[in-house]
């Protein structure tokens, strides 16, 4: 047989060799590549319990703005696991999920949940405990850019609240802040990479699931982590994708997949990822006593996602305002 | 003298066939996309095109990427012209790695070399130490913007040149010699116009790499907007403000100052053939 039959063929038989097995793709953000990878191992086997065939589970990480974008361009992703409500409202607007999607899971479709902090150098040199430390003047902070980076944005309505909560003019003190930030990386992975292991600035906003990996992987006598006196509730939200479900079975899959982060197995593993999760009956103790208690401010008492986006981060919004005069 | 038909036939079978494959790939891989761009620019309109791109910070950026990507490109007309020349007319232990090594930069996926520049030259890097304690920084500046532009392009004018060097027999610069020519007057008046269609070829292909560089740029490159934001990235942001509009705008913008000096380019090449003589 010539190589121009067998090529046709092979692409045939790798076709009906996926097709056999249900398949399931969930669209990821960046920092969630452990926490997944854990949970589709969990699930699988857990369905395989019930009596179902072995799913075949894949997960895609990327920029969370980046991975909406390829599902809204038609990237076939059955199941969202994102870093915010808005880039699943976007999704929404094409049509391949319902625009009240954030209702129909608990807690605004947000299995687990996280917050900001910031991590220091070892003995934090510079004396940071507060948001209000961070515009001090030779203060060196790092955050990725919010326009590019969903975490990012978390880290600048953080800084806002804080500042609303001690009646400064939240848009000058962010200003401020962003006037201390010396590199902008695209993405929160880069933003860590670039404080740990390029050695500079003296502050990290991270998530805090980030901040806690950073420890574990790069030694905790490097670096410490700060809690402020408050900071933001961020809820990376999950939701299934109805315009890419291919059939009964594959909805069938995908609902059990997003209803198992919910179980007190599922709450378990966010737990043990950082993450603040709801049901900590399953959990290990020391998973859940890690987590210092702060002041936690709700995306919806500043105003919603809806309003937010457009204010702060669309074009010409308040964020540009801080470079660019309107 | 009748005039001379639209297609020339030739004795060489084969015409419509590799025409028609030729035509048919061009389109789907560059006049499609291209196509989709201007189309896209079409239905935003010309006046909110200019409104996009007529605003400080995308001014600032088109004016650091296209800055930078000329000093690049000038930086590496001249050493990779030395670099070919060396590789070509000298024998050297360790020429032939040299030689691979010089494909090194086409290989590599630019956000790999972009960490590692970043790695070297941050203030905690082995070389960006050095420099730092002279208070030169190097990464996280318009010098890290450059150092990468200069990585990513300097295979280009060396592969293009090195052929044409390897043409140049040395009797060449033996008969000039012998007809009383200084070593400078031969190099002016003899080996550089040989060389210079292949290295403005080279010249134009590094700048044009530069100027669309995004993966090795934005991890030197500290992207601070105004200062060292590259127009590239002003794109993705407008796309991860699902904006396509007015990355479209951007892009068409880049697009048509990249043709500019792409045309230009190609008019001094075409001068200079004219001038040495074999068109």
């Amino acid at each position: 047989m010539t190589l121009f039959r067998l090529i046709p063929l092979a692409c045939l038989t790798l076709a009906s060799a996926a097709q056999a097995q249900t398949t399931l793709l969930n669209v990821s953000y960046d920092p969630t590549r452990e926490l997944y990878r854990e949970v589709n191992e969990a699930f699988a086997a857990h369905w395989a319990e019930q009596g179902h065939e072995a799913p075949g589970i894949e997960t895609s990480h990327g920029g969370s703005g980046a991975q909406a974008r390829s599902v809204i361009d038609g990237l076939a992703a059955q199941v969202v696991t994102l870093a915010l409500a808005s880039d699943i409202d976007q999704i929404a607007t094409t049509g391949k999920l319902p625009t009240d999607w954030q209702s129909k899971l608990p807690h605004n479709s947000s299995p687990y949940t996280s917050t900001i902090v910031f991590l220091v150098r070892d003995t934090n040199p510079k004396g940071i405990a507060d948001w209000g430390d961070l515009t001090a003047e030779g203060v060196e902070v790092i955050t990725p850019n919010p326009k590019t980076s969903g975490g990012a944005r978390w880290n600048y309505l953080a800084a806002w609240a804080w500042a609303e909560a001690n009646d400064r003019d939240p848009a000058e003190f962010v200003g401020q802040l962003f006037a201390n930030v010396p590199v902008l990386d695209t993405g929160a992975r880069g933003a860590t990479t670039t404080f740990a292991q390029r050695g500079i600035g003296d502050v990290l906003l991270a998530w805090e699931n980030e901040a806690y990996l950073a420890l574990a992987e790069l030694g905790e006598d490097q670096f410490d982590i700060v809690v402020p006196s408050l900071s933001i509730l961020a809820e990376p939200p999950v939701a299934l994708v109805e315009g890419n479900i291919a059939d009964d079975a594959q909805r069938e899959l995908a609902t059990a997949y997003l209803d198992y982060l919910y179980t007190p197995e599922g709450q378990a593993l966010a737990f043990k990822h950082y993450y603040r999760a709801w049901d900590a009956s399953a959990a290990d103790p020391e998973d859940v006593a890690r987590f210092p208690d702060l002041d936690l401010v709700g995306i919806d008492d500043l105003g919603g996602w809806a309003k937010l986006q457009p204010e702060h981060f669309g074009d010409g919004g308040i964020f540009d305002q801080i470079y660019v005069a309107p | 003298m009748s005039r001379a038909p639209l297609i020339q036939r030739t004795a060489m079978p084969g015409l419509g066939l590799s025409a028609g494959i030729t035509f048919f790939m061009l389109t789907l891989v560059v006049a499609l996309p291209i196509g989709a761009l201007l189309w896209q620019g079409a239905n935003f309109g010309l006046s909110n095109i200019w409104a996009t791109i007529n605003r400080d910070r995308v001014w600032a950026a088109l004016w650091l990427s296209f800055r930078l990507s000329f000093l690049a490109a000038c930086f590496n007309l001249v050493f990779g012209v030395i670099l070919a020349w060396v590789l070509v007319r000298y024998r050297f232990p360790g020429r032939r790695i040299i030689d691979a090594a010089v494909d090194l930069p086409f290989a590599l996926p630019t956000a790999v070399a972009g960490i590692a520049l970043t790695a070297l030259y941050a203030p905690n890097g082995v070389l960006g130490g050095l420099t730092d304690q002279i208070g030169w920084q190097i990464a996280y500046t318009r010098w890290g913007i450059f150092l990468a532009l200069v990585f990513v392009g300097l295979p280009f004018v060396t592969r293009t040149v090195q052929p044409v060097i390897e043409e140049i027999e040395t009797e060449v610069e033996e008969a000039s010699a012998t007809l009383g020519a200084s070593r400078s007057h031969t190099l002016r008046h003899v080996i550089a116009p040989m060389l210079m269609p292949a290295a403005l070829t080279g010249f134009a292909l590094s700048l044009a790499r530069a100027v669309g560089e995004y993966g090795s740029v934005i991890f030197i490159a500290g992207n601070i907007p105004l200062r060292t934001e590259i127009a590239p990235l002003l794109i993705v942001i407008q796309l991860e403000e699902y904006n396509y509009d007015a990355a479209g705008a951007i892009g068409l913008a880049m697009l048509a100052i990249s043709f500019t000096m792409l045309l230009f380019i190609n008019l001094i090449q075409i001068w200079s053939r004219k001038r040495i003589g074999h068109v």
